[in-house]
């Protein structure tokens, strides 16, 4: 990787969101941040800069006043006075720590309630992780124009509607907050399915790593954001052993807690133990517990902690009914009382609305290999198969059916 | 920045006087006093049913005339405030304190700035 795309990756979205939240303009910030990307491509291979994220910031600021006395608007906004044009040294000097870190405002602005819910995830993966359109398309399966007008929308419906670029006030701060962690959920859930972590959104684990640090940073009185913030380290400090040599996903149960990343699942228990420390339970820190309870696995001669996970989902499911719990519940339920019990909770869920989700087909499957049903297994797994898992699970799946 | 609080509801459920529509009125008037008080409301009022409504569209040849509002639909504009608020969590916040008979919107829309 270069050293543009190394920033870019390391301290685009604080450029980003020092921008916008100082011009209040979201297109300003990324047209800015683009064309000092571009200048950076032409320069740095016979100017490398002492602090590239100081150059980059400093040369999109620059080009931001241009744009805006270009346009000559006169905006009632109190910009900071505008500054006399940094020269050479000043660029070369300036410090990145001084990027002011406005990521939480911009993560507020991009997760606003009025924005459509479907822009939300995109709008925060462009903006604050500098994912391409490209990329974020391709992660929501939608065609690159559709995300390209989605996020357009969005954008303008912030700039039009008086999205304020404050953090929200106490009135508005629940149901604002929820939005934020609903939207990062989303996203997070993109990247994880995503198990090579080669696709296109490679990295973008990464992003959702930082993220969730600068928001459990910002905000460490609120136990869900902590809890997110494990949640993330947990799944991530994983992501070595999801795959076996041949690309296929390995379960959770089978996966080897040696090739498991400690210091990350440290972090997460730490962050785990503080949200619990602020004494209010809520659906992300039993979920996050419930990645936790794996993380603590030695190795595999360790019993896996099937009654643990089982317990939790019943806390889960007293918090709110949601087919996709039962279906991870079933899984656990078939260790513990075996197939028939658990397929038998399988059955009794609403089948026609589950028809297209794929996590149904392909644990039903296990459950009727399990229980001897061939016939009744290989069609669940031909359904699951038709319904575009990701290549890893596609691979485990055909060998999981090739068994039979 | 400047909103209008456009305010939908059945309006079959304001034909008869009842205590809930007395109730809902002075909610209205208590409102719309307080905003006044701080300073944020910039108009607003309440608005005949539907049915007197009458809806002027220009045509080829001059201006059409309809019996009935712009659209027919089981929740109609019942009343609108304008209010000046900094942003739109301001606004959003006041829409939510609107008094309803039971069900309704409010659709919330940033006036047209002219500099």
């Amino acid at each position: 990787m270069n050293t543009l795309d190394q920033t870019a990756r390391e301290a685009g979205g604080r450029i980003v969101a020092a921008l916008a939240t100082a011009f209040r303009d979201l297109d300003l910030a990324e047209e800015a941040y683009a064309e000092a990307c571009a200048r950076a491509a032409a320069v740095w291979p016979t100017a490398p800069p002492l602090d590239p994220a100081a150059w980059l910031y400093a040369t999109a600021r620059r080009h931001a006043l241009d744009i805006i006395r270009k346009r000559n608007i006169r905006q009632k906004l109190t910009l900071d006075a505008p500054e006399p044009e940094p020269s050479v040294e000043d660029i070369l000097v300036s410090d990145a720590r001084l990027i002011p870190d406005e990521r939480l405002r911009l993560i507020f602005v991009c997760c606003h309630p009025a924005v459509a819910p479907e822009a939300r995830a995109a709008l925060t993966l462009r903006l604050v992780c500098g994912l391409s359109v490209q990329e974020i398309a391709r992660a929501f399966l939608v065609a690159e124009p559709a995300m390209f007008q989605r996020l357009t929308r969005a954008k303008k419906k912030i700039a039009q509607a008086g999205v304020s670029f404050e953090v929200p006030g106490p009135d508005a701060w629940p149901e604002r907050l929820s939005a934020v962690l609903s939207t990062l959920e989303v996203a997070y859930a993109r990247a994880h399915e995503d198990a090579a972590g080669l696709g296109p959104h490679a990295g973008y684990g990464r992003e959702m790593l930082d993220l969730t640090t600068a928001l459990a940073d910002l905000l460490p009185t609120e136990p869900e954001c902590l809890a997110f913030a494990a949640l993330v380290r947990f799944a991530e400090a994983r992501r070595p052993a999801r795959l076996d040599a041949e690309g296929a996903m390995v379960p959770l149960s089978e996966q080897d807690p040696a090739r498991w990343n400690k210091p990350l699942i440290r972090e997460g228990e730490a962050l785990l133990r503080a949200a619990a420390r602020l004494n209010r339970s809520g659906p992300r820190q039993l979920r996050a517990a419930l990645q936790g309870v794996w993380c603590v696995r030695r190795s595999l001669a360790e019993p896996p902690p099937w009654s643990a996970a089982l317990a939790l989902y019943d806390l889960l499911l007293a918090w709110r009914e949601d087919p996709f719990v039962r279906i991870n519940r079933a899984v656990v339920l078939a260790q513990i009382a075996g197939p028939a019990t658990a397929l038998a909770e399988i059955e009794a869920l609403d089948a026609p609305r589950l028809a297209d989700f794929q996590p149904f087909h392909a644990v039903r499957a296990d459950l009727l290999a399990r229980l001897g049903r061939r016939g009744e297994a290989l069609l669940a797994y031909d359904r699951a198969l038709d319904l575009a898992p990701g290549p890893a699970e596609r691979l485990w799946l055909i060998r999981r059916r090739s068994e039979l | 920045m400047q909103y209008m609080l456009l305010i939908y509801e059945d309006e079959s459920l304001y034909q008869d006087d009842s205590p809930d529509l007395e109730a809902v009125i002075a909610a209205h008037q208590a409102l719309a006093a307080e905003l006044a008080e701080q300073g944020i409301l910039r108009g607003g009022d309440g608005l005949k049913t539907s049915d007197t409504a009458t809806t002027v569209r220009k045509t080829a040849d001059g201006h059409a005339l309809h019996d009935g509002p712009y659209a027919e639909a089981r929740e109609q504009l019942g009343g609108f405030y304008q209010i000046e608020v900094p942003d739109l969590d301001a606004a959003l916040a006041i829409a939510k304190r609107i008094p309803l008979l039971r069900d309704g919107a409010v659709e919330v829309r940033p006036v047209m700035e002219m500099d």
